[in-house]
Formats: C-alpha cells, sequence, structure tokens
C-alpha cells in the first residue's frame, strides 16, 4: 500500500468523474430532484391553500359571515361563483373538483331555526364534487370541518371534547423528513454500487487492468481508492441534498456528527456497496450489462427497504423480506441517529451494516483478481 | 556476449489452463539491447508466454528471470524495471495526454511525473500537440502511441511491445516503428511481439517462431531465411494458359495464384532457363513479367508453422484469458 499511488488513482477517479455529465447527474442532481418532487407531493395540507368557488345565492349578511368562516385560518380561498349559473355544469365546465352552493332561502331558514327553535329545519349546504380527484376528499374532510366548527358555533355552547396533539417525537415529524434519510441512503448505495460495477467492467472490458497490474500499484491501492473515492462522492452528494432539503422544505435533521455516527454509517454503507460491487462484477463483464445488473440489484433494495415509505406499511412477509436487506439497517441507522437522535438504536443498526459489509468485502475481494487469470 | 548478462532468459516454461498446454517447454534467452520479436499465429501461446514473463501470469512449471530477477517471486522489483505496451492498450477515456502519462509515472514512485519529463515523453512519442486532448477522442494510432509512451515512464530497461501496431494504417505503423527505432538506439531491450513480418525484418535482431505453444525457430531475420530457403521462387505472370500444365509436366509444384500468375519453388537459376526453353520449344510466347527471389520471413513462417501469419489478428487474447 503506498500513499501516493492511492492519491494518483483518486485524482484519476475524480477527473473521471466530474468530466462526465452523465455521472455527475445521477451522483448529486437526482437525488436531490427526487428529495423535491416527493417533498412537493407529500408536503402537508396545512401550507396548502385550498381554492373553494362558492355559489352565494342568499347574498345576504349571514351568507357573508359563513363565507368568512371558511376562510379561517386561510382554510380555504374563496371563489364566486355566478348566480346564474348552474352548478353541477359549471362546475364540470371549469373543471372544479369542488364547488359550495348557499341555498337562497338561507337567511329564512336560519331565522325560523334559530327563532323559533325548531330542530327539524336546517340549512342544506350542497356541494358538488368530482370523486375522480384525489385530492378532492382532503377537501371535502376540510369543509366537513368547517360546517362542524360553524354548526358548534351556532349552538352558542363551548365545545366538549378538544383534541390536543402530542407527537411521539421532540420535534415535528413530516413525510419529508422521513424520507430524506431514505435518499441519503439510496444515493450512496446506487452510487457505491454503479461505480464499482462500471469502473470494473471498463478497467476488464477495455484491458485497462492488463496494463495497471504491470506497474506497481497492488489491489490493496486499488480498494482503498475506490473506497476513499467512494467516500468522497458520498458526502458531496449527502451534504446537497441536505442543503437543499433544508433550504426548500426546512428540513432540520441531526447531522449526528458528535459522536460521528453519520460518517460512521456513510462509511459502512460504502464499503457494503463496493464489496456487494465486487460480488457482482463476474456477471457484468461489459460495461453495457453493467448497469441493468446495478439496477436489478439496486430497484428492489430501494422499494423494499423503506426509502420512499417505512417498511411497516407492507404486508408481514414482506417485512420479514426487508429484514435480510442491508439497506434496511442503513435506512434505520440513518433515521435513528437523524431524526430521533437516538445513538443506541443508530449503533445497533450500525454494527448490522457493519457485519454484512465486512463479509462481502473480504468475499469480494477475495473473488476480485488482480493480476494471473483475472485480467 | 559474456560481457552483457541476458536481459530475459525462459527456461523450460509451462503453462496449462485445465486440459490445454498453451505454452510447452519453451526456452530462450534475450541479449540486452537487442531487438527480440517473437512471431506466432493465433493461439500459439505468443500472448501467453509475454505475459508471463511481464509478470501478469503465473507459470505452472520452469523459470523466467527478468534483468536476472526470477518473475515468480520479485514481481514487485521487476515492474519497476520493465514498461509494457499490452496488446490492445486502452487507457481511462476522460483522461488527457499529459494525466494519463502523469498518472502512470506517478504510480511509479514520488518524483516522477515531473512536467520535463512527461514534456520529453510526448517529444519522443510525437505527442506534444496532442497533450490536452481527451484519450478517448485519439486515433489509434495515437492512443497506441499514447501506450508506448506509457510504458517508458519509469525509463525501463525492458520495453515489451505487444504487437504495437495491429490495427494502424500504414503511416501510423512507420511511425511506431520510427520510434521503436529511437529506444533501440537508447539502448534499450525490445521485446516485440507482432504479426506483421515486416515488422519484424525490419526491426528485429532476433526472431522466434511459435507454434502450438514450442518454439519451431529462433535465429536472426537474415539467417532465418538463409537456413529456411532451400528454394528461389520464380513468379511468371500474363503467360499462355498452357503454361501451367507444362511446367507442371516438367517435375515442378507450380501453383496458379488469383492474378493469374504462377508461382514455381526453384532450386537454382539453371531451372529458369530450363523453364524458359521448354516454354519457347512449345511455341508459347514469353512470359511478360519474370521475378526470382528468394523466400522471405513469411515464407519461411508458413513453412515452418503450416499457417499463416496475418489472419485474424485479436483472437488469442479471447482464446487465452
Amino acid at each position: 500500500m503506498t500513499p501516493g499511488i492511492i492519491v494518483a488513482i483518486l485524482a484519476v477517479r475524480i477527473r473521471s468523474f466530474y468530466r462526465q455529465r452523465s455521472t455527475v447527474f445521477f451522483t448529486i442532481a437526482f437525488p436531490i430532484i427526487l428529495v423535491l418532487v416527493f417533498g412537493t407531493i407529500f408536503t402537508k395540507p396545512e401550507h396548502l391553500n385550498f381554492d373553494l368557488p362558492v355559489q352565494d345565492n342568499s347574498r345576504s349578511e349571514s351568507s357573508a359571515r359563513l363565507i368568512e368562516g371558511l376562510t379561517t385560518d386561510h382554510a380555504f380561498t374563496i371563489t364566486p361563483v355566478p348566480v346564474e349559473a348552474e352548478p353541477t355544469h359549471y362546475a364540470r365546465e371549469h373543471k372544479l373538483t369542488l364547488l359550495l352552493v348557499i341555498p337562497k332561502d338561507l337567511d329564512a331558514l336560519q331565522k325560523q331555526r334559530l327563532a323559533l327553535r325548531d330542530t327539524s329545519v336546517f340549512v342544506p349546504l350542497t356541494y358538488i364534487f368530482d370523486p375522480s380527484s384525489t385530492s378532492v376528499n382532503t377537501k371535502i374532510q376540510l369543509l366537513n370541518m368547517m360546517v362542524a366548527a360553524a354548526n358548534q358555533q351556532a349552538s352558542g355552547s363551548p365545545p366538549m371534547f378538544n383534541l390536543i396533539p402530542t407527537s411521539i417525537l421532540s420535534d415535528r415529524y413530516r413525510f419529508i423528513d422521513f424520507f430524506v434519510p431514505g435518499i441519503i441512503a439510496m444515493a450512496i448505495m446506487t452510487s457505491a454500487l454503479s461505480n464499482a460495477l462500471n469502473m470494473n467492467a471498463e478497467l476488464r472490458q477495455k484491458g485497462i487492468l492488463r496494463k495497471l497490474a504491470t506497474t506497481p500499484i497492488t489491489r490493496a491501492d486499488w480498494l482503498i481508492a475506490s473506497i476513499l473515492y467512494q467516500l468522497i462522492l458520498s458526502v458531496l452528494s449527502t451534504a446537497a441534498i441536505l442543503i437543499v432539503s433544508s433550504l426548500v422544505f426546512d428540513v432540520r435533521l441531526h447531522l449526528s456528527l458528535f459522536p460521528p455516527l453519520l460518517p460512521l454509517i456513510i462509511l459502512v454503507e460504502v464499503i457494503a456497496f463496493v464489496g456487494i460491487g465486487m460480488l457482482l462484477t463476474p456477471f457484468a463483464k461489459e460495461a453495457e450489462s453493467a448497469s441493468a445488473v446495478a439496477n436489478a440489484f439496486l430497484f428492489p433494495m430501494m422499494f423494499l427497504s423503506g426509502t420512499f415509505f417505512p417498511v411497516e406499511m407492507m404486508p408481514g412477509f414482506l417485512q420479514s423480506f426487508a429484514k435480510i436487506l442491508p439497506l434496511y439497517y442503513v435506512n434505520e441507522a440513518l433515521r435513528a441517529a437523524m431524526i430521533f437522535a437516538d445513538i443506541a438504536a443508530a449503533l445497533r443498526s450500525t454494527g448490522i451494516t457493519a457485519a454484512f459489509a465486512a463479509v462481502v468485502f473480504v468475499a469480494g475481494t477475495v473473488k476480485t483478481r488482480w493480476g494471473d487469470e483475472g485480467v | 556476449m559474456p560481457d552483457k548478462p541476458h536481459a530475459i532468459v525462459v527456461d523450460h516454461l509451462c503453462k496449462r489452463y485445465g486440459e490445454l498446454l498453451a505454452v510447452d517447454d519453451v526456452s530462450f534467452t534475450v541479449k540486452a539491447g537487442e531487438v527480440f520479436a517473437f512471431l506466432g499465429p493465433n493461439g500459439a501461446g505468443k500472448t501467453t508466454t509475454v505475459e508471463i514473463i511481464e509478470t501478469i501470469r503465473k507459470p505452472t512449471s520452469g523459470t523466467v528471470t527478468v534483468l536476472e530477477m526470477e518473475v515468480a517471486t520479485r514481481k514487485a522489483d521487476i515492474v519497476r524495471r520493465i514498461g509494457v505496451l499490452p496488446q490492445g492498450f486502452a487507457s481511462f477515456d476522460r483522461l488527457s495526454v499529459r494525466e494519463t502519462l502523469r498518472f502512470y509515472a506517478r504510480v511509479f514512485g514520488a518524483g516522477k511525473g515531473r512536467r520535463a519529463d512527461i514534456d520529453a515523453l510526448m517529444d519522443l512519442t510525437d505527442l506534444r500537440p496532442k497533450a490536452d486532448a481527451q484519450f478517448k477522442t485519439l486515433s489509434g494510432g495515437l492512443q497506441q502511441r499514447v501506450g508506448i509512451a506509457a510504458a517508458l515512464v519509469n525509463d525501463p530497461e525492458v520495453v515489451f511491445l505487444d504487437e504495437p501496431t495491429t490495427g494502424l494504417d500504414p503511416h501510423a505503423r512507420r511511425e511506431v516503428w520510427e520510434v521503436v527505432k529511437g529506444l533501440k538506439q537508447r539502448g534499450k531491450t525490445i521485446f516485440l511481439t507482432t504479426h506483421y513480418m515486416e515488422e519484424a525484418e525490419i526491426l528485429a535482431d532476433t526472431v522466434a517462431i511459435i507454434s502450438k505453444g514450442r518454439i519451431v525457430a529462433i535465429d536472426s531475420p537474415a539467417r532465418l531465411t538463409e537456413t529456411h530457403a532451400d528454394h528461389l521462387r520464380l513468379t511468371l505472370t500474363s503467360t499462355d494458359a498452357a503454361a501451367l500444365g507444362l511446367i507442371q509436366q516438367m517435375g515442378f509444384t507450380a501453383t496458379k495464384k488469383a492474378d493469374e500468375s504462377i508461382h514455381v519453388p526453384i532450386k537454382n537459376a539453371n531451372d529458369v532457363r530450363g523453364i524458359l526453353a521448354e516454354l519457347h520449344n512449345a511455341g508459347l510466347p514469353s512470359p511478360d513479367g519474370l521475378d526470382v527471389r528468394k523466400p522471405n520471413l513469411e515464407e519461411v513462417f508458413l513453412k515452418l508453422t503450416g499457417e499463416p501469419l496475418t489472419a485474424g489478428a485479436g483472437r488469442e487474447s479471447g482464446a487465452t484469458s
């Protein structure tokens, strides 16, 4: 093992990296795009301002008060619908998913109910909705809540039951907070595995290995340089993901640098997937088949290990299967460290990943031949 | 040459791949400072032998010493004093010529890869104008010269060139030859593997011919042709169609080639006179063209191995690796 040689190899690989746009894209930009897309889709509705078209046929003081109530806490933004329009037709025409109709006799009905205490009388508030819309249910629920609140207010007595939310987490925990550590784990895995496969295939296919075998470079030099190179990429990609998710979605995760859990988890994950890459190399002799082999391995891993959604959402047998996948433990470790700041749990999952990494790395090193017949 | 030690000594070398004996009891020596050409048809064990000498492969039995060091035990020391252009040299696509050479120089140790050294290497191989071009953008000839330059970064005593001109056009081939001649003048020992007889005739001091894993001949190109030239070759062009049969009736093994010329192996100049007289007596017109020459290495090779040399370049690596 010679430090000078390792530095020389690192320089070659880093140059080759930034001169190839597609690898830069998949290593740095792709995970960020995933964070942006999924973050936007799954951000909680409290941050969304719903549009609610209302046809106010009453045009009275009470209807104005009712409409004002719907805009409490900026729940809905009201857009008026002309009274002469036929509501169902209008909704279809303007592609509205939800439209509220306030009856003409709102005032009269309200007076009858309140003044005469006639409980058989009620005000029919009709809503026209499009059941094919995926977001309409949330809007309808919100509308129900707002109407229930209005009813409560109209009854004149303060509410009897109050819901008080208390999170199991010290801080607010949203989907995006869950999602970001998963993307970090995924980005490191994808980059480590595909780079290991592609580089090995390229070295072999083009015969570069034959040349390297006649220089003082040893296999140890090459492996250490590969791991250092992957570590540099992983740190870059992790930093980029954290910065973007913090700026765009205000994600505040524990960086876990003291004790250095995050760097430890990244190191262990890199070794694990570089090792898997070495083991898969015999199946990816050419650069073209290397990416196919990598994908065949990466995609099931990604979806079954809780990258995009919690493993608990899957059926039982898939959950058991997830628990033999190394990425599952990386995800567990990262979430324990970054979301829950649970050092013990993070170390437990890291330990399992490390044991796995040691096995595949040693096996990969033994199987990969550097000189004789390996060329 | 007792004062100069041999650069390479191969002694009873064998290499077995399962059932296949790729190299079968091969022994030869390469003198320091000479250009040694290794010729053989595809699958003859040529590249396997070279790669064992280059320390890439391990011998099954026998010994190989390079610069008086055994390949089996002193790989690390040997690689520092040899330079290798592997068959079908390729390098990292996105590195420039200068970066590629600096990389190979740096792996040979601290202080290597200085700008001046790299510049000198690029001058030697005439790569200076392409110093900043990325490897993948270079033509085959230029890539090959990068490979030769990369084989020289450690100022090696022995340079291995495995088919340095395969796939190159005649112009690029001649340029590579010039580089090789320059290396020889600098006193390097050069071990050249080639498919091209012309290359061996122009460059080599010694030629070894390997066939089916065994060395069948080893000598200087001139002595090889002399030793194996037990006949001259007469070529007649634009002769009458009846000429072939007539010459065969005289007892010569004449053959007609695709271009309608007639090739006749003969013993001496008297045979030429005899054949021409016979054609004249039969009333046939004199041939338009007439050529008598000694056989070249190509024919010696064909005679010794029973196979042509140049067919299907590149198959060998697939068969043995």
